[in-house]
C-alpha cells in the first residue's frame, strides 16, 4: 500500500465493531431487566409492609373506638398488648389535642404523627419511610373516630432493615450477573465474529495464490456465504478484466516484436550484402533509399503505438470542444477527395447531426482510418456512404462501402492491434494493422462504441458517440 | 543562419547538425544541458532545437530561461515521449514548435525553416514564377506555358504550397497538416495520389518537369531538373 502523506484513520476492526455492538446491547438489556426485577421486588416489599401495617392498625384502632375516654386505663392496657405475635411492629396513638395516648419504645412516631397527612386507609403507595437511629422505617399515619371521643390519630410504622438488605444483596447479585454474563457475552462474540470471518479469510488466501501466470483461476461464488457472493462475483469480474488486459498486451508485446522483427532482418540484410562488396555511389544510394522507406514505415508504427499507448493509458486525456460532424467529414472528403477520384470510388454524406463535444483531432484521425479503409476496399464506381444519425442514445456516424464481405469470425478481431484479415497484404504499405485499434482506442477514449458488420453486398463500420449527460464537467451535446 | 542544437544522444546530434549544415546552416552543438544553456544565453542564435529530456538542466530549463532573459529567438523542442501534455508544456512555456522523436529529418528542416521564416518580413507576392510555372495568388490562377491549368481548390492549395517553399523538400505530413489540417500520421498514399493528380495536369505535358520525389522524404518544386 501506497504511503500517504496525510494520515487517514483506518475504520475500527469488524471484530471490535461486532464485539462491542452486542456487549452494548447485553448490558442494555441486562440492566433493563435488573431495573424492572428490582423495582417489581421493592413493589411487592412495600404492600406485604403494607398489609403488616394494616393489620397493626386494625388491632389499634379496635380498642380506640371501642374506648369512650382517652383518659380510659382499659384502654391503654388494651392498646399495649393489642399488637401481639409481630416483631419491630410500633405504634402511636394521640387525641384530637395531639396529646400522647399511647406510645412505646421506638421510632418518633409522634412527629410522623403531627407532621404527615392522616389517611383513611393504608396504601402501598403512600407510605413513608425514614431513617432513625441507623435502621430504617416505613410507616403511615391514620385518622380514627372514637365512640364518644374526639378523633385520634393513629401512627403505625415497621422496621424494614431486613427487607432492605435482602434488596441490597439482590442488587449487588445482579452487578455481578450483569458483569459476568457480559463478560460471556463479548467472549462468544468475539468467537463467533471470528469464525464468522472464516469465509473472508478462505477466500483471502485464495487470492493471495493468485500469480500473473495463473490469471484464470475463478472463485466459486457458491462456496462463500451469501454477504460475500456479490463480492466474489465483483473480483472475478475484475479478474477476469485483468486477465483479458494481459493476454493482450502479452500478445502486444510479441506482436511488437513480430512486427518489428521483419524489417529489422530486411535492414540488416539488406546492409550487409551492400557492404559485401564495393558498389557504385547509386546502388548506395538505392540501398539507403530502401532503408529510409522502412524506417519511416517503423517510426510510423512506433508512432501509432506510442498514440495507442497513450490514448488507453490515459482516456481522460481530450481536449474536448464543440465538433460539427458534418464540416468535420466535409473535410476529410476534401483530404481524400484525390485518392477516391483516383479510384473512381464516389463519397458521399447522408443524413444531418448536431456539432458534439469530443477531442477534434482524434475524431477526425478516427474518422479518417474508417474512410481511408473503406476507399480501399471499394470496388471500381462504387460509393463510400457516411451517415450521421443523432437520436436520444447519441450520434452515430457509419461509413459503409459496397464490397467483399469480411468474414463473420474476424470480425470481432478487426479492431486488434496487428490484426488483419489477410496477413499476405501486412508489406504493401498499408500501415501496421493498427488503423481500426486506434479507431477503436479514441471511440472508447470519448466513452462510445465502434462496431463492424458485413454481408455479402455492404460491409459497415459505425461509431456510437453518446450522449454526454448535461451537467457532467465534460461537455454534453449541444 | 545560425542555429544552436542541444541534444544528449551523440548520434542524433551529430547527424542532425550534419544534415543542418548541409542545408546551408551554421550550427552549434551542445551535448548537455548546462552547456546549452550557456551557449544558449550567451551566444546570438536564430533557432534554437532543445531535446527536453537531458540529463543535468533539462530542456523546460534552458526554454524558460530563455524568455525570462528576454530572448524571443524562436525554439523547437523535440520530444521522446510525444505527451499532450509535453505538447501543451512547451507551448506554454514558449517554445515555438515541437517534433516528437523517431523524427524524420526532412520533417525537422522543413519544421526549421518554417520557423526562420516566421521571423522575417512576410513574404506575400501576388504572384510567383517558376520556370513557366505561373501563380496567380489573388485570383487562384495557374498556368504553364501560357496555357491556363484547372485546378480544385486544394490542387492550387498543394502547388502554392510547393511554390512558396520552392527548392524544399517537403515531407507528406507537412503538406497534409499545411493543405488540409491533418496533423496526423495519416494514409500518406493520400499525398501521393493528389501530387501525382497535380503532376498530370502542370508537368505531364511539359518541359521541365517542375516537382520532384525525394524518395523517402518527400516532394519538392524546383526548376532546375536534377533528380
Amino acid at each position: 500500500m501506497p504511503n500517504r502523506p496525510l494520515r487517514t484513520r483506518r475504520p475500527a476492526s469488524l471484530a471490535l465493531r461486532v464485539t462491542a455492538l452486542v456487549g452494548v446491547a447485553t448490558t442494555l438489556v441486562f440492566l433493563a431487566f435488573s431495573w424492572l426485577i428490582v423495582r417489581a421486588l421493592e413493589h411487592h416489599f412495600a404492600e406485604q409492609d403494607a398489609g403488616e401495617l394494616r393489620a397493626v392498625a386494625d388491632a389499634v384502632i379496635k380498642p380506640l373506638r371501642e374506648a369512650s375516654n382517652s383518659a380510659d386505663a382499659a384502654l391503654l392496657h388494651r392498646l399495649a398488648v393489642a399488637v401481639t405475635g409481630h416483631h419491630g411492629v410500633f405504634y402511636y396513638v394521640a387525641d384530637a389535642t395531639g396529646h400522647t395516648v399511647y406510645a412505646r419504645q421506638g421510632p418518633n412516631l409522634a412527629s410522623l404523627a403531627a407532621n404527615r397527612r392522616p389517611v383513611g386507609n393504608i396504601d402501598a403507595r403512600e407510605l413513608a419511610t425514614w431513617q432513625e437511629h441507623g435502621t430504617f422505617y416505613r410507616g403511615a399515619v391514620l385518622r380514627v373516630d372514637g365512640v364518644d371521643s374526639g378523633p385520634y390519630t393513629v401512627a403505625v410504622a415497621m422496621d424494614i432493615n431486613l427487607h432492605l438488605s435482602f434488596l441490597k444483596d439482590f442488587q449487588r447479585m445482579l452487578w455481578w450477573a450483569t458483569c459476568i454474563v457480559l463478560c460471556i457475552e463479548l467472549l462468544v462474540a468475539w468467537l463467533a465474529v471470528q469464525w464468522g470471518h472464516l469465509p473472508i479469510r478462505k477466500v483471502n488466501a485464495r487470492i493471495r495464490a493468485i500469480r500473473s501466470s495463473r490469471l484464470d483461476v475463478r472463485l466459486n461464488p457458491r462456496e462463500v456465504p451469501l454477504e460475500l457472493e456479490e463480492l466474489v462475483a465483483s473480483f472475478n469480474d475484475m479478474l477476469a478484466r485483468i486477465e483479458d488486459g494481459f493476454a493482450q498486451l502479452s500478445n502486444f508485446s510479441a506482436d511488437i516484436a513480430h512486427e518489428l522483427r521483419t524489417p529489422v532482418t530486411n535492414l540488416t540484410t539488406q546492409t550487409e550484402v551492400a557492404l559485401g562488396q564495393s558498389r557504385s555511389a547509386d546502388e548506395y544510394r538505392e540501398v539507403l533509399y530502401s532503408n529510409l522507406e522502412e524506417f519511416e514505415r517503423m517510426s510510423r508504427m512506433i508512432g501509432d503505438m506510442l498514440f495507442l499507448a497513450q490514448t488507453e493509458n490515459d482516456p481522460d486525456n481530450l481536449h474536448r470542444a464543440d465538433v460539427d460532424l458534418e464540416e468535420t467529414v466535409k473535410g476529410l472528403f476534401d483530404y481524400f477527395e484525390a485518392l477516391a477520384e483516383d479510384r473512381n470510388v464516389a463519397l458521399r454524406l447522408h443524413g444531418r447531426a448536431g456539432s458534439i463535444r469530443a477531442d477534434r483531432e482524434m475524431l477526425r484521425r478516427a474518422l479518417s482510418n474508417l474512410l481511408s479503409n473503406a476507399i480501399r476496399h471499394t470496388p471500381h464506381g462504387a460509393t463510400v456512404t457516411v451517415r450521421l444519425t443523432q437520436d436520444d442514445a447519441g450520434t452515430t456516424v457509419s461509413v459503409e462501402n459496397p464490397g467483399r464481405k469480411i468474414p463473420e469470425e474476424d470480425l470481432p478481431r478487426l479492431f486488434d492491434r496487428f490484426y488483419r484479415i489477410d496477413p499476405s497484404r501486412q508489406r504493401k504499405g498499408e500501415g501496421a494493422g493498427l488503423g481500426l485499434a486506434i479507431v477503436k482506442s479514441i471511440v472508447e477514449a470519448h466513452g462510445g462504441e465502434v462496431h463492424a458488420a458485413s454481408d455479402n453486398v455492404l460491409t459497415r463500420f459505425w461509431v456510437l458517440l453518446p450522449r454526454r449527460k448535461r451537467g457532467l464537467p465534460d461537455g454534453h451535446w449541444t | 543562419m545560425k542555429l544552436l542544437v542541444v541534444e544528449d544522444e551523440n548520434k542524433t546530434a551529430d547527424y542532425v547538425r550534419q544534415g543542418l549544415m548541409e542545408a546551408g546552416f551554421v550550427v552549434d552543438v551542445a551535448r548537455n544541458g548546462l552547456d546549452g544553456h550557456h551557449l544558449a544565453m550567451s551566444e546570438p542564435y536564430d533557432l534554437v532545437i532543445l531535446d527536453v529530456m537531458l540529463p543535468d538542466v533539462d530542456g523546460w530549463r534552458i526554454l524558460q530561461a530563455l524568455r525570462e532573459a528576454g530572448k524571443q529567438v524562436p525554439v523547437l523542442f523535440l520530444t521522446a515521449r510525444g505527451g499532450v501534455d509535453d505538447r501543451v508544456k512547451g507551448l506554454e512555456l514558449g517554445a515555438d514548435d515541437y517534433l516528437v522523436k523517431p523524427f524524420a529529418f526532412s520533417e525537422l528542416l522543413a519544421r526549421v525553416r518554417t520557423l526562420l521564416r516566421r521571423g522575417s518580413a512576410p513574404n506575400h507576392p501576388d504572384r510567383i514564377q517558376i520556370a513557366d510555372l505561373v501563380l496567380d495568388l489573388p485570383r487562384r490562377r495557374a498556368t504553364r506555358a501560357g496555357q491556363r491549368v484547372n485546378l480544385t481548390s486544394k490542387e492550387f492549395a498543394l502547388l502554392e504550397l510547393l511554390a512558396r517553399r520552392q527548392g524544399e523538400v517537403l515531407p507528406r505530413s507537412l503538406i497534409a497538416s499545411q493543405v488540409w489540417d491533418m496533423n496526423f500520421d495519416s494514409d500518406s498514399n493520400v499525398i501521393d495520389v493528389a501530387i501525382r493528380r497535380l503532376r498530370a495536369k502542370i508537368d505531364d505535358a511539359f518541359e521541365p518537369k517542375l516537382i520532384h520525389t525525394v524518395r523517402g522524404m518527400g516532394y519538392t518544386l524546383d526548376a532546375s531538373d536534377a533528380e
